[in-house]
C-alpha cells in the first residue's frame, strides 16, 4: 500500500511539473508586451528594452522556463511585475481567506447535502420536490446565483455587507453561493447510491440475519453509500482552494481566485504563474487524500490486482 | 423438535405479473427437499417468500406454516426474531450478498451478537461456525474480506451466516451452480453433514439432477410457476411421471452415458418468458401434449403413494 | 473429415502469464480437421486463456500457435487471415451480443472486419442454419431468450466459413432445458460443415459427450490427454480420477453419503 501511494505522488510530481511547463509556453506565446504594460504606453524603446533585461525577458523561452523551474525548486516564484512584491507573499497572504471560503462551502455542500440525499434516498419514491430544486439549482450558474443572493440579501435587504472583507458576516453570502451548488450535487450522487445499496444483496443478506432496521441502515446501507462521497469531497476541495474564481470576484472576497482576475488583467505573469502552481500542488494533494482515505476505508482498494 | 414447512396455495405476483401461481408442498420436518426449475420457474420467488425476503412490492397470497408458526403473517418484532431462527436464506450469489466493506468473521458474529452474544464470543462463535462449514483454517478466513476469498469459500461464509441462529429450516437458492465440482463436492457433503447433526429441514434449489439424487429425500419440480410434480427421490427417478420431469431426467441419463458425439436426448423450445399460455405451462414443448392440454390446466393427482404430477396424461391411455 | 497430414491447429510449448501468475505452462495440443478437442478444467486451470490463444485474442508469452502449419504473427494485420478461420462462441449470451446492435449487424461483423460481401441473403442463411429462420435481421438481441441469443452468436461465428470454431462454455449459462439444443445445434453444424471444434467446458460429462479427443487442465497445464473413450474409461493422471469421482450420482441409490430417508407418503399429500 505505501508503494502504490509513494508511485502516485511521484506521479504527481510530474503532473505538477507538467502543467507549469504547459502554462509557461502557453502565456509565453500569449500576444501582449509586459514591459510595454509596466513601462507605460509612451515609453521608448529604450526603456523597454531596460525593463525587459531586468525582468528578464530577453531571453528564449527555453531560458526562461529554466530560470523558472529552478526558481520553483527555491521557491522562489519570482516577484510581481505590478506590485514588486515575491510573489510567494502574495500568495501566501491569500491562501488562508481561500481556504476558510472552500472548507465553509465544501462543509456546508457535504453535510447538507449528504443529509438530503439519504433522507430521499430512504423513501420509498424519490421526493419529486427534491428533484426538481436540485436540477434547477444546478443550472443556474454560480456567478449569476452570486449576484442575486448579494442584490437581495446584501443591498435590498442591508442584512450583508456589500463590500469586501473576511469577517464571518462576508463570509456567509459567498458560502451559500457555494453551497446551493453543491448540496445538489451531493444529494443526487448520494440519493443515487443509497438506492443501489439499498436494492444490493448484501443489504438483503443483512435483513434476513433479523437485524433491526436501524442497525441495517448504519451497518450496512450508511458506508457503501457513502464511500463514493469521499473522493469526491477530494476532488472539490482541489477545484474550491485553486481559488473558485467567480463567487471570490463577485464578494470582493480577497483570496487567490480574485488575485488571480486582477494578475490575468495586468498581463503580470509571474503572479498568474504563482497562482497556477498552487493550484496543481493542491489538486494533486488533494487526490492523493481522497485516494488515501479511500484505501483506508474500503478494503477492495488495498490490494494490486493479481 | 421441529415441525413441517407446510406452503398451501403460493401465490406471488408483482404489478399484473403473477411469477407463483399456486403452488403447495410440505417438508417433513428433518428431510431435504430438492426443488427443481429453471428460469421462469418461480422456485427463487418460493424461496425468498418463505424466508420472507421478497421486496415491499411483491403481492402474496396463501400461507406459509412452520408449525404452528404462521410465517407468512409475521410482521415487525417477531418477524425479525423469526429470521434466522425459524427460517434462514442462502442465496445463489455469495459475492453480491456479502457487505464488501467488513470481514467475513464480522458478518458471522453479527447474527451471534443479535443472539446476545458479547463482541468476544461472538468472534470465538463465528470461527467454531468456519470450521463447522468445513474450513481447516478458520482463523485468517474470519479476517478477511470476501473479494479475498474463493467462490467456495465465500459460499461456506454464507452457509456459515446462516447457520449461526441454529435456523430449523435452511434455504438454499442453487448455492454450488457456480462452482467448481470439487468444491460442489464438498458442499454437498457439508449439507449432508448438518442434517445428520442438526436435523435441520432443507430446502436445497437446483436445476441439476446429480444434486437431486445425492441430496434429496423427496423431490418437487416447477414450471412456469407452478409444482408440476412431487415425490419421494427414489420414486421420482424409478417412476417419473410428467413429460418435463421425464424429459430433464432423460437428457442428464443421457449426458452421462450417451456415446461421444452422438445426438443428446433433448427438449425443445424455451422455458416462458413472461405470462404463460392458456393450459398447461408446459404444453407448447410437450412431446405428448393433446387438446385438453392447450385449454385447461391440469391439477395435481396422486399417481402413487406420496407421488403427485399435475399432467392430463395420466388416466388417459399412455 | 480426414486430414491432409498437418494437423489443422497446433499448440506447441505454450505458455503465458499475467503479471506475477502463471496462467499456461507448456502446452503442447493438436486438433485435426473436423474433430473435436475437449478441454475439460476448474476455475484456475487455464482454460479460458487457452481459448483466448487459439483464437488470437491473447498472445501468448512462450511457445508457438500453428493453423495448417502457418504460425501465428504477432501483428493484427497479420492475424486477419488466421482470425478468417478461427471463430469463438462465449459463455455468456446476454453479454457477447452487443444490445445496441440489430442481428444483421450482429451477424456481420466478422465479414466487416475481413472485408468479404455482405448480403441479407447470406444472413438470412446463416440464421436459418442455427434454427432462427424467420428470425426478421431489423430485430435486438433484447427481443430473444438465452438459447436463442447463443444460436445467433453461433451464427455470427459461422459468417466468414471458419474451418475451427473454440467453444468456451458454450452452455454453461443457459438453462438445463435448452442446453441439449444447443449441443445437437454445434454437432449438426459440424457434421454438415465438416468443422473442427475446440470444446472449453468445467463439466466432464458434456465435455466428453461432444469430445473425440480429451485434453484435461489443471494449474495451468495439461496433465491428461488423449482419446475420449480411453481417457475416461482409465484415467491415469490423480487430478482426472478425482474430477470424475466428484461428479454427482445418476440415482440416489448411489449417492455418496446414507440412502434417502423415508418420506411419509401422507405428509407428501397434506397440502
Amino acid at each position: 500500500m505505501a508503494r502504490h501511494l509513494g508511485i502516485r505522488a511521484a506521479l504527481g510530481a510530474v503532473t505538477i511539473a507538467g502543467v507549469v511547463v504547459l502554462t509557461f509556453v502557453l502565456m509565453f506565446v500569449v500576444p501582449g508586451d509586459p514591459a510595454r504594460g509596466i513601462a507605460g504606453p509612451r515609453a521608448d524603446a529604450e526603456t523597454l528594452a531596460l525593463v525587459r533585461a531586468n525582468l528578464h525577458l530577453d531571453g528564449s523561452l527555453a531560458t526562461q522556463l529554466w530560470s523558472y523551474m529552478s526558481g520553483i525548486v527555491r521557491g522562489d516564484l519570482g516577484v510581481s511585475y505590478v506590485r514588486r512584491e515575491p510573489v510567494t507573499d502574495l500568495l501566501a497572504a491569500r491562501l488562508p481567506a481561500t481556504a476558510i471560503l472552500a472548507c465553509a462551502g465544501l462543509a456546508l455542500s457535504v453535510v447538507l447535502g449528504s443529509a438530503l440525499g439519504v433522507w430521499d434516498g430512504l423513501r420509498p419514491r424519490r421526493s419529486r420536490l427534491l428533484a426538481t430544486i436540485n436540477v434547477g439549482l444546478l443550472s443556474i450558474p454560480t456567478f449569476s446565483m452570486g449576484f442575486t443572493l448579494l442584490l437581495i440579501f446584501g443591498y435590498k435587504l442591508s442584512l450583508f455587507p456589500i463590500t469586501g472583507g473576511t469577517g464571518a458576516a462576508n463570509l456567509v453570502l459567498p458560502a451559500v453561493t457555494l453551497a446551493l451548488w453543491g448540496v445538489p450535487y451531493y444529494a443526487s450522487v448520494v440519493r443515487d447510491g443509497m438506492q443501489e445499496v439499498l436494492a444490493a444483496p448484501y443489504t438483503r443478506t443483512a435483513v434476513g440475519k433479523g437485524l433491526p432496521r436501524r442497525a441495517v441502515i448504519t451497518g450496512h446501507v450508511l458506508r457503501n453509500a457513502l464511500s463514493p462521497v469521499v473522493t469526491m469531497v477530494g476532488l472539490d476541495f482541489a477545484i474550491y482552494m485553486s481559488g473558485v474564481v467567480f463567487v471570490e470576484n463577485v464578494f470582493a472576497w480577497p483570496g487567490i481566485g480574485q488575485l488571480q482576475t486582477q494578475a490575468f488583467g495586468d498581463l503580470d505573469r509571474p503572479v498568474l504563474m504563482g497562482t497556477v502552481v498552487v493550484a496543481a500542488v493542491i489538486v494533486v494533494a488533494a487526490n492523493l487524500a481522497a485516494d488515501t482515505a479511500r484505501m483506508f476505508l474500503d478494503p477492495r482498494t488495498r490490494e494490486q490486482p493479481a | 423438535m421441529s415441525a413441517d414447512l407446510v406452503i398451501s396455495g403460493l401465490r406471488v405476483g408483482y404489478g399484473d405479473r403473477t411469477v407463483i401461481h399456486d403452488a403447495s408442498l410440505v417438508v417433513p420436518a428433518g428431510r431435504t427437499l430438492v426443488l427443481v426449475g429453471e428460469s421462469g420457474s418461480g422456485k427463487s420467488t418460493l424461496a425468498l417468500a418463505a424466508a420472507r425476503l421478497l421486496p415491499p412490492t411483491a403481492r402474496v397470497d396463501g400461507a406459509i406454516r412452520l408449525g404452528d408458526v404462521d410465517v407468512t403473517g409475521l410482521t415487525g418484532r417477531a418477524l425479525r426474531q423469526a429470521r434466522g431462527r425459524l427460517i434462514a436464506y442462502v442465496p445463489q450469489d455469495a459475492m453480491a450478498a456479502l457487505n464488501p466493506l467488513h470481514t467475513a468473521g464480522h458478518q458471522i458474529a453479527e447474527v451471534l451478537e443479535l443472539a446476545g452474544a458479547t463482541r468476544r464470543a461472538a468472534a470465538v462463535g463465528a470461527r467454531e461456525l468456519l470450521a463447522q462449514v468445513g474450513m481447516p483454517d478458520p482463523e485468517p478466513v474470519a479476517r478477511q474480506y470476501p473479494h479475498q476469498l474463493s467462490g467456495g469459500m465465500r459460499q461456506r461464509v454464507m452457509i456459515a451466516i446462516a447457520l449461526a441462529a441454529e435456523p430449523e429450516v435452511l434455504i438454499a437458492d442453487e448455492p454450488t451452480t457456480a462452482l467448481d465440482v470439487t468444491v460442489q463436492a464438498g458442499i454437498l457433503a457439508l449439507a449432508r453433514d448438518l442434517q445428520v447433526r442438526r436435523q435441520t429441514t432443507l430446502v436445497w434449489i437446483t436445476h441439476d439432477f446429480g444434486v437431486v439424487a445425492e441430496l434429496a429425500d423427496a423431490v418437487a419440480v416447477m414450471y412456469g410457476g407452478r409444482i408440476v410434480e412431487h415425490a419421494p427421490v427414489t420414486e421420482l427417478f424409478d417412476r417419473p411421471v410428467h413429460p418435463y420431469t421425464r424429459g430433464l431426467i432423460a437428457t442428464t441419463r443421457d449426458t452421462r452415458e450417451g456415446a461421444p458425439r452422438t445426438p443428446f436426448h433433448a427438449i425443445a423450445g424455451s422455458p416462458p418468458r413472461g405470462a404463460a399460455p392458456p393450459g398447461c405451462p408446459f404444453h407448447p414443448r410437450c412431446g405428448v401434449a393433446m387438446p385438453q392440454c392447450a385449454v385447461e390446466l391440469p391439477l395435481p393427482e396422486g399417481v402413487a403413494p406420496g407421488h403427485v404430477a399435475a399432467c392430463h396424461r395420466i388416466g388417459a391411455a399412455a | 473429415m480426414t486430414d491432409e497430414g498437418t494437423p489443422l491447429l497446433e499448440l506447441d510449448g505454450v505458455g503465458h502469464r499475467f503479471g506475477a501468475v502463471l496462467a499456461l505452462d507448456d502446452v503442447s495440443l493438436t486438433v485435426r480437421a473436423g474433430t473435436t478437442l475437449g478441454v475439460v478444467g476448474e476455475s484456475g486451470s487455464g482454460k479460458s486463456t487457452l481459448a483466448r490463444v487459439i483464437v488470437g485474442l491473447e498472445r501468448p508469452r512462450e511457445g508457438v500457435v500453428r493453423l495448417r502449419g502457418q504460425t501465428y504473427p504477432h501483428s493484427a494485420r497479420g492475424l486477419r487471415p488466421i482470425r478468417r478461420r478461427i471463430a469463438m462462441i462465449f459463455q455468456d449470451p446476454y453479454d457477447s451480443l452487443d444490445p445496441r446492435f440489430p442481428l444483421r449487424r450482429i451477424i456481420d461483423e466478422p465479414l466487416r472486419a475481413q472485408g468479404l460481401p455482405r448480403h441479407d441473403d447470406r444472413l438470412a442463411e446463416l440464421l436459418r442454419s442455427v434454427g432462427m429462420d424467420g428470425a426478421p435481421l431489423d430485430s435486438y438481441p433484447a427481443e430473444y431468450s438465452g438459447g436463442e441469443r447463443q444460436r445467433i452468436g453461433i451464427a455470427r461465428a459461422l459468417a466468414s466459413e471458419p474451418e475451427l470454431l473454440v467453444c468456451d462454455e458454450p452452455t454453461s449459462a443457459l438453462d438445463v432445458s435448452v442446453q441439449a439444443q444447443i449441443l445437437n445445434l454445434l454437432l449438426e453444424l459440424q457434421r454438415v460443415k465438416g468443422l473442427a471444434y475446440v470444446f472449453v467446458s468445467h463439466d466432464l460429462d458434456v465435455v466428453r459427450r461432444m469430445s473425440d479427443e480429451l485434453a484435461v487442465m489443471q494449474a495451468g497445464r495439461i496433465v491428461e490427454r488423449g482419446p475420449t473413450a480411453a481417457v475416461c474409461a482409465a484415467p491415469s493422471h490423480a487430478y482426472t480420477r478425482t474430477l470424475m469421482g466428484a461428479a454427482p450420482a445418476t440415482h440416489p441409490s448411489l449417492r455418496a453419503g446414507r440412502p434417502p430417508a423415508a418420506v411419509q407418503p401422507s405428509s407428501l399429500s397434506r397440502t
